[in-house]
């Protein structure tokens, strides 16, 4: 562990750390916006009078869902391909 | 896969650079106006029908009539799912890959949230709807501030991450292997054009006010 450079050192840990990160970041908004979808289908079939506005906040709320894994997937783009570190070490 | 990143195409006045991104913002604008004019020519109804389309869905998203927020809001849908397609003509790339085009357009829905709300309530009762409990006006300014940079950061991180992952298949399988990616590129951009047009139109309603309350008082 002690020969290896600081530059390879801090690429490497890069590139676990995106892997984990970015599983762990589309992992939770999957299930919760499943979630969504499952309770805004029950209330569809129960009332489907209202599907129409329903289908409309579902969209609007699964993209406030979706953009939680799409903050993730940028700051992991930015670890991947302009790693503020990596100017310390080269 | 540095392909995927905007690149600079050319220079002018001594050094401002001109992204790709907005060379094929040029195109696409002559794309959609060329485009308008033949469907004119031969055609009218499809253009009567996408204006009734945009104006169902507009008017769904923001509760009341869309007359006074259709050539605004209908363009924005227009632009944004032009500009989220155009990618898959050769030698062209989507504006809305780089980030620039996101964030001018979430700014002008930030004016214009503000604007409407000032036009339809007046300049002080507009600033006095923002801070009615006083204690939460900061909150409404962060609100305000934090949901222009998420509409930004939405459109450009799934723009991005879907180009990404064709430009990646692309690299391990060149033939045929891409194109129901590139398919779902584009429905992901049609996708992303609703909804920035629907969050757009929601917080547009939310800067107006309530509708119930106003038809309530003129009935």
């Amino acid at each position: 562990m002690a020969n290896i450079e600081p530059g390879v050192l801090v690429t490497i840990i890069t590139i676990i750390v995106s892997s984990v990160g970015i599983v762990l970041g589309t992992i939770v908004p999957a299930l919760v916006e499943g979630r969504a979808v499952l309770k805004a289908l029950e209330g569809m079939t129960r009332q489907p009078q209202v599907a129409s506005q329903l289908r409309t906040t579902l969209l609007v709320s699964m993209a406030l869902l979706e953009s939680t894994a799409i903050y993730v997937l940028l700051i992991i783009l930015v670890l991947l391909f302009a790693n503020p570190l990596l100017d310390r070490f080269f | 896969m540095e392909d995927v990143f905007p690149r600079v195409a050319f220079t002018v006045l001594g050094g401002i650079p001109v992204r790709d991104t907005v060379v094929s913002t040029w195109i696409m604008m002559a794309v959609v106006v060329g485009l308008v004019f033949v469907a004119r020519r031969y055609n009218p109804a499809l253009l009567e029908m996408l204006v009734d389309f945009l104006s169902d869905t507009i008017s769904d998203a923001l509760g009341r009539p869309a007359e006074p927020y259709l050539p605004f809001l209908g363009a924005l849908a227009v632009f944004v799912t032009a500009a989220n397609v155009i990618g898959v003509l050769p030698f062209v790339v989507s504006p809305t890959r780089g980030i620039n085009t996101p964030l001018a357009l979430a700014l002008v829905v930030f004016f214009s949230v503000h604007y409407f709300g000032m036009r339809t309530k007046g300049v002080f009762g507009y600033l006095k709807s923002l801070a009615t409990p006083i204690f939460l006006l900061p909150l409404e300014i962060v609100g305000q501030v934090s949901r222009t940079f998420s509409l930004t950061l939405r459109l450009f991180g799934n723009i991005l991450s879907t180009e990404l992952v064709v430009a990646v298949i692309f690299a391990l399988v060149p033939l045929f292997a891409p194109l129901p990616l590139i398919g779902f590129s584009m429905f992901t951009g049609l996708l992303q054009a609703y909804i920035f047009t629907t969050l757009a139109a929601v917080y547009i309603s939310a800067g107006l006010g309530d509708p119930e309350q106003k038809n309530e008082r003129r009935s």
